[in-house]
């Protein structure tokens, strides 16, 4: 950071729009939005990285988020230990779908934006606020994404602490959110799983009545479905998915040994129809 | 406006007196590291005066509230900027104190300005006791680190006395308890040695001296100010490891001095 910026902090100088990590990093000079090139064949040459299927399922008392582990470049397998789920802080999770790398810029950036509000401001960023910061971030991604690059769509999960429940919100590719009251599914072939999820709380109830056991299960039938009619998911077979769950206690984990011990589970009955 | 030589002396010397009278009568903050973690400790009136930096350093100091205020702001400024660009393990006390240093040189020099009055420690967080650090940052940029323990004061008598009884310890305190009982020992001493002035209505006349009974300190502050103090927890399942200590954690430090 230019020794001016601070010398102006030093002397009181505020900055335009206090606790907006965005405008600091403005202001020392660095930009996040993509810049358009005003050609596109860059994009034809270039194959990011991408990953695949996410979900956010609500359970009772929080959310989990369930990802697999593949991350893939056009039809090559980059990577089968890709962590498409991350905390942003202790009450929000952001599962991500699409290109790898822009999205851990974003994850790196969101952690750091709620942070600095909180640390500057003496009070935690608002779920209103953190929502917004997401939608900010795809929008400021747009030039880019239209050229076909850098596209990512996320699932924020947060326990909501004023209403102390969970929360689930999904985008679309210009930033527009939505809340969803059960489920969220962002990915190559999410949108082709989402009847099933409708089935599912039509013949089994919500989701959010469910134990957090049984919604593992679900979502690890439902990431099932995904991989076997999607080329670019990668299941569980392999790799057990990543399990995380955000609760009121904050953002837990599932252990590698839980997620296989469901998923062996959901085979031992299979085999014995 | 032109400045001579001789003027700029001149007003640099008036400049650090007057910094320093306003400085003098700041209520101290003391800083400890214990197996657990790092704490400042300080009593105030009623503003928080200790703040969480980034995430292994916290801040407080004393001053004019602005000052702080805007201390505090770049400090938080440049360790997260920092921090996005390379990485959080790339924040570290030396880098942050070495970047606001010459910029509160440059505004101590610049004589046609109003002085930043603050007097600041940072504390850092390690992975043991021993690799935990402390920054003290004097109005001028002037800067020098400490482990273990350390002192801002409204003297350098001041902290020299609170530092020799902080380092006097034969063991270095085992528990929170243990560190906030040193704490805010440390704390009346530094207090303590920067004499009230005498009183125009006790006739002055008398040469002040330091209070070293920290009994009689503590229990007179306790009566107006409030204490304060914030730890960096070196074990937390919590991704903040800043915390702020409740009047509940403090309560049994007042029974001390019932």
């Amino acid at each position: 950071m230019e020794d001016s910026l601070i010398y102006a902090r030093l002397r009181g100088a505020l900055p335009a729009s206090p606790g907006d990590f965005y405008a600091l990093l403005a202001e020392a000079g660095h930009s996040l939005t993509s810049k358009a090139s005003g050609e596109s064949q860059s994009a034809e040459t270039l194959a990011d990285t991408r990953g695949t299927t996410v979900l956010a399922l609500k359970y009772k008392g929080g959310v989990l988020n369930l990802g697999d582990r593949r991350a893939t470049s056009e039809h090559m397998v980059m990577y089968d230990r890709a962590e498409k789920i991350l905390p942003l802080d202790d009450h929000t999770v952001l599962a991500v779908s699409g290109s790898y790398a822009r999205a851990m810029e974003v994850v790196r950036y969101l952690r750091h934006a709620f942070q600095y509000y909180r640390r500057t401001q003496l009070q935690e960023m608002s779920l209103e606020g953190k929502v917004s910061e997401v939608s900010r971030m795809i929008a400021a991604n747009l030039t880019s994404a239209m050229q076909g690059i850098g596209g990512f769509l996320p699932i924020l999960s947060a326990w909501d602490t004023a209403r102390e429940e969970g929360r689930i919100f999904f985008y679309d590719a210009l930033g527009a959110r939505f809340e969803s009251a059960e489920f969220g599914a962002q990915g190559t072939w999410a949108q082709r799983i989402r009847g099933i999820f409708d089935y599912v709380v039509k013949t089994k109830g919500p989701f959010h009545e469910m134990s957090l056991e049984q919604v593992l299960r679900e979502g690890l039938v439902l990431l099932d479905i995904a991989a076997d009619l999607d080329a670019l998911t990668g299941g569980y077979s392999k790799v057990p998915p990543l399990a995380l769950s955000v609760s009121a206690e904050g953002v837990n984990q599932l252990s590698e040994e839980t997620v296989q011990g469901a998923v062996e589970k959901i085979g031992a009955e299979n085999h014995g129809d | 406006m032109a400045i001579s030589p001789y003027d700029w002396t001149q007003s640099i010397r008036h400049r650090a007196e007057y910094v320093e009278d306003r400085l003098r009568e700041g209520s101290p903050v003391v800083g400890i590291s214990y197996p657990q973690g790092v704490l400042l400790f300080t009593l105030r009136g009623t503003q928080r005066k200790v703040f969480e930096v980034y995430e292994r350093l916290m801040f407080s100091g004393l001053g004019h509230q602005a000052d702080l205020e805007a201390v505090r702001l770049a400090a938080i400024d440049f360790a997260h900027e920092e921090g996005f660009r390379r990485s959080p393990e790339d924040v570290t006390i030396h880098r942050v104190v070495v970047a606001l240093s010459p910029a509160l040189k440059r505004a101590f020099g610049d004589v046609l300005s109003h002085p930043v009055i603050a007097r600041c420690i940072f504390a850092e967080l390690g992975e043991s006791p021993e690799a935990d650090c402390f920054y003290l940052l004097d109005y001028d940029g002037e800067f020098t680190s400490q482990h273990r323990g350390a002192v801002v004061a409204g003297t350098p008598e001041a902290e020299e006395e609170a530092l020799k009884a902080l380092s006097a310890a034969e063991t270095p305190p085992q528990s929170l308890e243990e560190a906030l009982r040193t704490a805010l020992q440390a704390w009346a001493l530094a207090f303590g040695a920067v004499a009230a002035k005498p009183s125009a209505t006790e006739g002055g006349g008398a040469e002040p001296a330091p209070r070293r009974e920290v009994e009689g300190v503590v229990r007179e502050a306790l009566k107006e100010s409030e204490m304060e103090a914030a730890a960096l927890e070196r074990d937390t399942a919590r991704r903040s490891r800043f915390r702020l200590l409740t009047s509940e954690e403090l309560a049994f430090l007042r029974k001390d001095y019932a």
